[in-house]
């Protein structure tokens, strides 16, 4: 965060950007940063014993189970940062949490592109933000073959179309407009780009 | 059913002389930063395709791997036989460059209906006479990270190319399509990969997968997206066996040397 923030004093920038809680099996973070955060009163959650699930599952478990103040309805939305990239299991075990938590809205974020789940209960309009993401999309099957999907608001629409591995999947899509517009039989995948600024 | 060998020999610095399967490399360089060991798989491969803008990735960044030698003498080593896509990301000075020293250009750009890398593969399975297609073995840099769409259009190819060996590599990990036509065992280079590791029913839910080798084996095991997938997986010693009702996608960590 301090590197964000060149101008600033470290230590500044350090306590304005106080995690409420860490969380996870705590093989990785340092002791010097363990400390300072539990010094300002960060919660710290050791679940170490735990080796069944990844980091991201035990911080999706403990904000839908745990924390008081976020609201536990439609309203809620986890973003997460740093879910892609980096070793490839990892990332899988990642997009496997979307599914796995396929009621919950979960967001994740790279530099790069921006995914979530769209869940076949329902219809879906996506309102896109030109200024900040886009044009290039696509829709994934990833975990089951679609046998019909329908998109409005892409340039090479799906009109009860077949998605499949090994077959044809939904990718360097382009959304024309402000309104996409998905239905399937499937929970599909959808994936935007962010926008360099 | 048949068995099928896996190695990633391709990793290491020189490949034994009687290493089984005994394989022809093909090189094909994707628009991301150029892997550490690019020069490496470079080496190994008999074929080297950029597909479009992977020249500008070789062209800029092989000399930064040999920072010691002067960047004409390592561009003009590092040229490749083929450069092959739609052309709209490859610059002009890379182009004209690399065609001079008389890298075959093919212009793809009326093709908008497959990737780059779809163009390329198809460009080698094309090329590469039928009696080798079982020995060939493709390895991609630079088709995971960057646009999520593109890795996934990336991942897409292996699944529509499923009889021929194609290996996505990054700088964290390699990846590649267990065929569910066989039985499958991979031979683990400790020196080079792991011990992390997955097996992703990636597109199909499998009713059933069997594994030897890992820390926490299948044993006839349901795994899908949504319940359970093997990720965060560890390999136990140099073997890893395989077997599936589905299509699987082993990864594997590449470690840092």
């Amino acid at each position: 965060m301090p590197l964000l923030f060149p101008e600033e004093d470290a230590s500044d920038v350090r306590r304005r950007y106080k995690p409420d809680v860490i969380k996870g099996d705590m093989d990785s973070i340092r002791k010097e940063v363990l400390d300072f955060y539990r010094s300002l009163g960060t919660e710290i959650i050791d679940k170490s014993h735990d080796q069944d699930t990844t980091d991201l599952h035990k911080c999706i478990t403990y904000i839908r189970d745990f924390a008081p103040d976020v609201n536990k309805s439609s309203q809620l939305c986890i973003l997460v940062a740093g879910a892609l990239g980096g070793r490839y299991d990892h990332e899988m075990g990642n997009l496997n949490v979307l599914y796995c938590f396929s009621a919950l809205r979960i967001v994740l974020l790279s530099d790069d592109s921006l995914i979530y789940l769209l869940p076949r209960t329902h219809h879906h309009e996506i309102h896109i933000q030109t200024s900040v993401e886009g044009p290039h999309c696509g829709l994934i099957p990833i975990g089951v073959p679609s046998r019909s999907s329908t998109t409005t608001g892409l340039r090479w629409n799906l009109n009860n179309t077949e998605m499949r591995f090994g077959g044809l999947i939904s990718s360097s899509n382009i959304v024309v407009g402000e309104k996409v517009t998905v239905q399937s039989d499937t929970d599909l995948l959808w994936t935007i780009s962010i926008k360099k600024l | 059913m048949d068995l099928m060998h896996h190695s990633s020999t391709f990793l290491l610095p020189t490949i034994p002389l009687h290493h089984r399967p005994s394989l022809t490399y093909a090189l094909v360089v994707l628009n991301q930063t150029l892997p550490r060991f690019a020069p490496l798989l470079w080496k190994h491969a008999q074929l080297r395709l950029c597909a479009d803008g992977g020249a500008n990735r070789v062209f800029d960044e092989m000399p930064l791997l040999f920072p010691e030698e002067d960047a004409s003498d390592v561009r003009r080593r590092y040229k490749p036989d083929v450069i092959n896509g739609d052309m709209d990301s490859i610059r002009k000075e890379v182009l004209d460059f690399y065609r001079s020293l008389g890298t075959k250009i093919i212009d793809k750009s009326h093709d908008q209906d497959t990737t780059d890398l779809h163009k390329c593969i198809t460009y080698i399975w094309d090329f590469a006479p039928d009696a080798n297609k079982s020995s060939l073995c493709i390895l991609v840099a630079g088709a995971l990270g960057g646009r999520y769409d593109h890795e996934m259009g990336n991942l897409n190819v292996l699944y529509c190319f499923s009889s021929l060996r194609i290996v996505l590599l990054s700088d964290d990990s390699l990846i590649y399509l267990l065929p569910r036509t066989h039985h499958h065992e991979i031979h683990i280079q400790t020196s080079v990969e792991g011990p992390h590791c997955g097996l992703i029913p990636i597109g199909v839910p499998s009713r059933s997968s069997t594994t030897t080798g890992l820390q926490w084996n299948l044993n006839n095991t349901e795994m899908r997206f949504g319940g359970l997938i093997s990720s965060s997986n560890i390999v136990v010693g140099e073997k890893v066996t395989v077997q599936s009702d589905t299509d699987l996608l082993w990864t594997i960590s590449i470690k840092k040397l």
